[in-house]
């Protein structure tokens, strides 16, 4: 990130697309894949090295799916994965100097959370059919006003949070280092450190509460 | 800084691509893997399982046929026992009787030596009493009345003094 707030652009066929962020995009990409390959290729049936903490974190993704969405859940376990991989590995390329996250563009972070709503509300019609739009109008017909908003909601905040979050950790990085001379390193040291934290904190985040949002949608309803 | 454009699009399919891309290199392999153990270790459990009941099956029958060898070879035995007894009873018993035909015989001999030895004697006394009295009386009386005599005399001996004999 060069300038603040100003993006590189280019124009194909009339639609105007960020560069960078598209770049970064494939980088992170293809960094999870090589991640995914690395730790995936010589399978054995009985593991060793790597394979086993693969196994381990798939195991566990499983056990979560179970818990929060019921046995239909295992379908979504891939694009899960994919989500929480794809948001760390983007969050922490920000970090390296010269490079920008793909998550500090609205365009990421909000295409990510529509896709999520959109297979949200997709998944629910084909699952429920009519339960799920009548469940908008409960308890009674008056809240369809206040479920609609929080619909909306949805993946309003899921994208503004995540984007807020790293963009800002990117702008406080090069503020900070603008602001001290160079042989004062410890507070952007310190918010290096923490944005970090905050980097993978916010991929969970944005994993588990897309989860929360497919597990409306796909779970067995116990009471009917 | 907060601007959308067409870059939303590309975003949505650059992600439904790396979903797709890491299910098929990544996700896939892994589950089915996953998949492939667990039905290795029940297919194993479950082979475990038959081979346990095989060997119970079989320890069952090696147990039934020890019980029915120990079985055999005592009725052997018992058999074996129940035989010697009886030769050995019969053995006995043979050998009794035997012994009571031998001391019947002996008896019976005995009775015959006694009865000759008697006989004999009763004959030398008459011969010698008949030359006793022979000599004694020879001029007044004749031989038929003498026999007669003596015989009478003999007899009532006979009756008195050999009763004891008998």
């Amino acid at each position: 990130m060069h300038e603040i707030g100003v993006r590189e652009t280019i124009n194909l066929f009339g639609l105007t697309f960020n560069i960078e962020t598209l770049k970064m995009t494939w980088l992170a990409m293809g960094i999870v894949l090589l991640i995914a390959c690395l730790a995936t290729r010589n399978l054995k049936v009985v593991p060793q090295g790597w394979q086993n903490f693969v196994e381990m974190i798939i195991l566990w993704l499983h056990d979560q799916i179970d818990a929060m969405m019921g046995k239909r859940g295992r379908m979504l376990a891939p694009f899960i994965v994919g989500l929480f991989m794809f948001l760390l590995a983007s969050n922490l390329i920000g970090l390296v100097p010269l490079m920008a996250s793909p998550t500090n563009d609205l365009n990421t972070t909000l295409g990510l959370a529509l896709l999520v709503v959109v297979i949200v509300h997709v998944l629910g019609l084909y699952f429920k059919g009519g339960h799920y739009i009548a469940h908008f109008f409960q308890p009674t017909p008056v809240f369809v006003v206040i479920n609609m908003i929080e619909e909306i909601a949805k993946p309003i905040t899921l994208a503004f949070r995540l984007f807020g979050n790293i963009l800002a950790g990117e702008i406080l990085i090069i503020v900070l280092l603008k602001l001290m001379p160079i042989w004062m390193p410890i507070p952007s040291v310190c918010w290096l450190a923490f944005s970090i934290f905050i980097s993978c904190v916010q991929a969970v985040i944005f994993t588990m509460l897309s989860m929360a949002y497919l597990a409306n949608a796909v779970k067995e309803d116990h009471a009917e | 800084m907060i601007e959308i454009n067409a870059t939303i699009i590309a975003q949505i399919i650059n992600f439904l691509l790396l979903v797709a891309l890491l299910r098929a290199v990544a996700y896939k392999p892994v589950a089915r893997l996953l998949q492939q153990r667990s039905d290795k270790i029940k297919g194993d459990l479950d082979h475990a399982e038959a081979d346990r009941k095989e060997a119970e099956k079989t320890l069952e029958q090696y147990k039934a046929q020890l019980s029915d060898a120990h079985k055999k070879a005592q009725e052997i035995v018992d058999k074996a026992n129940l035989t010697a007894r009886q030769e050995h009873d019969a053995a006995v018993a043979e050998t009794r009787k035997e012994i009571e035909r031998m001391k019947q015989t002996a008896q019976a001999e005995i009775e015959n030596e006694r009865n000759r030895a008697f006989e004999e004697m009763k004959s030398q006394i008459v011969t010698l009493s008949l030359a006793a009295a022979g000599k004694v009386v020879s001029k007044n009386l004749d031989t038929k009345e003498n026999d007669k005599l003596v015989n009478d005399f003999i007899s009532s001996l006979d009756k008195n003094m050999f009763a004891d004999l008998k």
